[in-house]
């Protein structure tokens, strides 16, 4: 594992993510939380206490620095499991998946795992499990504060934050640091217009830098703007890639049609 | 200059491997430091009455035990309250791992979810916020062990690798439950009976010597017995405590180590579905 101080030099179109057959098997319990209670109760019973969820099959996909890939589909498509992959936090079942640099990930709001500690304390422990240096992280910790516009509420603990807060502050951590591949899943959407706005500028901002980006949003219109590419995930398959409007469009047809031939197929 | 490569294939069942486990290990040391230190500052240890507090409490639970030990038994000494305290408190530097450990995994939730690293870091942690709130008491005890009038002497340094094995053995049980309850998530729930029934097994109300033959398994079968006798040996009644048992509980905690952080290594890569 690397640390996440940026190489700068990046040449455009060359290669950041090699997807290549990456399939995602993996058993989890029934229950939302397993007890030995229940476990025991259940006993001699023959009943099943975990069941097998096929996330993801046979995905290739390739990001180029310099490039922005928005991924969409419904929910479940297997989208978090794909972009967990690629940050190394699940192994895949199959396939290979290959990373050429630092990768930030901004999946459903990272940073804030302690609640009861202040959004400081926070940020560094989230920098310094993703493998970052203290140093590294105070450098960047007075345009993470200023970026986020948290003002004194930095300090405060975290569970006194309003959900726009809390994705101001993963928002600005992600995209501070200035990883070489910056994944962010459904992070955009939060937070109001103005920050909005700030946000979307940061992303066209990397990207103009040669950094490659990979988006999960189910706001088409940003995607519509921002995206060199756009991948459309049905049930862990990936079902069509291209430029994208071609690719919302398509989505958006199956969306109101309920169904299409390419997802009739080997169901 | 050219990015990192960095790889992601499927697994096989069993260890990652341990070499880049542990280097990747070694670079995030200071998370666990810092990780310590903001959760000693959550529990104001870092104001004065915090640290007051965390000499007070042990203090109490010892006058408290004290008090039992008094009323049961009819009489008492100072010799008797010096034992109970040193070994309380080393019997709270383990349960303070278990009860940090078993819920470290299950509240990292979030950091797991989204970032790679070593799950290992977070029961890891919770056993050195165990070793912070110990120290503290350590100096209660000498106090207390002076102003009983008990000896010093140089035999009382075996003190030394006795706590280490005492931090060894916390550290393989944090690891071991922490990763038990990501399955169970209700052993957290059963934990205080646990360690009460451990801590009454155990030789801190009672002195190892005055224990009734027939009652020798409970040195056998207690992982913390062997250690905690050695430690009052040596640290209240200024002996060389016996070599069996320090080597008892040295095979106790290796035991437990291998096998629980075997099965916390082969099993973390599933943690994030799981939780």
């Amino acid at each position: 594992m690397s640390s996440l101080s940026a190489y700068n030099s990046h040449i455009t179109n060359e290669l950041a993510v090699s997807i290549r057959g990456v399939g995602l098997t993996y058993t989890t319990s029934i229950d939302k939380k397993p007890t030995l209670k229940s476990r025991v109760k259940s006993l001699g019973r023959g009943k099943k206490q975990t069941r097998v969820v096929r996330a993801l099959d046979d995905i290739n996909l390739d990001v180029q620095y310099g490039h922005v890939l928005g991924v969409i589909g419904t929910n479940g498509a297997g989208k978090s499991s794909l972009m967990r992959c690629v940050a190394g936090i699940l192994p895949p079942s199959q396939g290979r998946i290959e990373v050429y640099g630092s990768v930030s990930t901004l999946l459903a709001l990272g940073v804030g795992f302690n609640p009861a500690m202040s959004g400081r304390d926070n940020v560094f422990l989230g920098g310094l499990a993703a493998g970052m240096s203290r140093e590294e992280i105070a450098s960047h910790f007075d345009e993470i504060a200023e970026f986020s516009e948290l003002g004194d509420a930095i300090d405060a603990p975290m569970r006194t934050y309003s959900s726009g807060m809390y994705a101001r502050l993963a928002f600005s951590v992600a995209a501070t640091v200035r990883p070489d591949i910056l994944i962010i899943d459904e992070a955009l959407s939060t937070g109001d217009a103005k920050f909005k706005e700030k946000s979307l500028n940061r992303v066209k901002e990397l990207r103009s830098d040669d950094r490659a980006l990979i988006l999960v949003s189910h706001a088409m219109q940003t995607l519509r703007e921002t995206c060199n590419d756009v991948a459309w995930l049905h049930k862990g398959k990936l079902i069509q890639r291209g430029e994208p409007n071609a690719v919302i469009d398509a989505y958006q047809e199956f969306l109101h049609l309920g169904k299409s031939a390419a997802i009739d197929e080997d169901v | 200059m050219s990015a990192p490569l960095q790889v992601y294939e499927p697994f096989r069942a069993g260890l990652p491997k341990l070499g880049r486990y542990w280097k990747s290990l070694w670079s995030r040391r200071t998370f666990i430091a810092e990780y310590s230190k903001s959760e000693l500052r959550e529990q104001h240890f870092d104001s004065v009455f915090g640290q007051l507090w965390m000499i007070l409490n042990p203090l109490l639970l010892s006058g408290v035990y004290f008090i039992l030990i008094v009323i049961i038994r009819g009489s008492s000494d100072s010799a008797r309250y010096a034992h109970l305290t040193a070994s309380l408190f080393l019997f709270y530097l383990v349960a303070n791992s278990l009860t940090g450990g078993v819920k470290s995994v299950t509240a990292g939730q979030r950091l797991i979810l989204n970032t790679a690293f070593p799950r290992i870091m977070l029961p890891l942690s919770a056993v050195v916020i165990a070793v912070f709130k110990f120290l503290p008491t350590l100096f209660v005890f000498i106090v207390i062990k002076a102003v009983v009038g008990s000896p010093f002497t140089w035999q009382m340094l075996w003190a030394i690798p006795v706590l280490l094995i005492t931090i060894f053995l916390s550290l393989a049980l944090a690891i071991t439950i922490s990763c038990v309850n990501v399955y169970f998530r209700d052993i957290a729930n059963f934990l205080p009976y646990l360690t009460r029934t451990l801590l009454y097994l155990s030789p801190v109300l009672y002195e190892a010597s005055t224990l009734k033959p027939s009652l020798h398994a409970l040195e056998i079968f207690n992982p913390l017995f062997p250690i905690l006798d050695a430690w009052s040996q040596a640290i209240v009644h200024g002996e060389a405590p016996q070599m069996s048992s320090l080597l008892q509980s040295l095979a106790w905690s290796t035991g437990i180590f291998f096998l629980g952080t075997y099965f916390f290594l082969s099993r973390e890569r599933e943690f994030a579905v799981r939780l």
